[in-house]
């Protein structure tokens, strides 16, 4: 038995999982995202250069793969930006930048609209803000 | 110096990206409906990547497993995004085997 793939499978998927749930989670209350972008880089860096100096094997990998992740996610916050500008994630009226965000850009939204069960047919415009985020 | 952490974070990073067009191609072709054939075929990577011995390809192939496995957790949201217009919907998808029994099931989302 050889356990380096499953140690990398399980650092691979809850990375991903928390990753996934922090960048939405921080920029949704964060006031600007040049902050925790620098510090992702910063920690992704640091969980690699930790990679680097460690000799044994399945921690090695770990770190690897949990260093990229945490690069990953940095450049998330920007991209969850854009999600917030088009709408496609709600964003936070208590968030100055947020609320800058609602004011320019008309298709931003305080709603999720992703929190519904698939239908099996493309939704009309009405039905679409038939779902409000949960308070 | 130990490289092999680093360049299997990078690998890890291209495999992950390999991630995205199979959600969205396997809900457009596919339907959500096939999370558990995904999660499988996930779990089966995961389990035998226990069997080789090869460091290197132990860990691709239980990185691709832990792809799938996540993959599966998204089909059901990418389903909502088509639906809303955010993706090209396809009406004519190709259905899973036992679909009655898996649309009784609350498909995961993470």
């Amino acid at each position: 038995m050889n356990w380096i793939g499953l140690v990398a499978a399980l650092t691979a998927f809850f990375c991903i999982w928390v990753g996934h749930v922090a960048v939405r989670k921080i920029e949704f209350v964060s006031p600007t995202i040049w902050f925790p972008t620098f510090i992702f880089i910063s920690l992704g860096l640091f969980t690699e250069y930790l990679s680097l100096i460690t000799a044994q094997l399945p921690l090695q990998t770990a770190l690897g793969i949990a260093g990229i992740t945490l690069l990953w996610d940095a450049l998330e916050f920007i991209r969850q930006q854009n999600r917030i500008k088009k709408g496609h994630a709600p964003a936070n009226p208590n968030n100055p930048r947020h609320a800058k965000i609602l004011a320019e850009h008309s298709s931003a939204t305080t709603i999720d609209l992703l929190k519904r069960e698939p239908t099996g047919s493309p939704l009309l415009l009405g039905e679409r803000l038939g779902v409000r985020e949960k308070p | 110096m130990n490289y092999f952490g680093l360049l299997i974070g990078i690998a890890t990073l291209l495999i992950i990206g390999l991630g995205f067009p199979l959600v969205i191609r396997g809900e457009r072709y596919l339907g959500y409906l096939w999370w558990p054939y995904m999660m499988g075929i996930g779990l089966v990577g995961i389990s035998a990547s226990l069997f080789i011995s090869t460091n290197w390809l132990s860990v691709v192939i239980g990185v691709l497993g832990a792809t799938f496995v996540w993959g599966s957790t998204e089909l059901k949201e990418q389903a909502v995004r088509t639906e809303l217009g955010w993706f090209p919907f396809n009406g004519n998808k190709i259905k899973p085997p036992f679909e009655n029994i898996i649309k009784k099931w609350r498909a995961p989302h993470l």
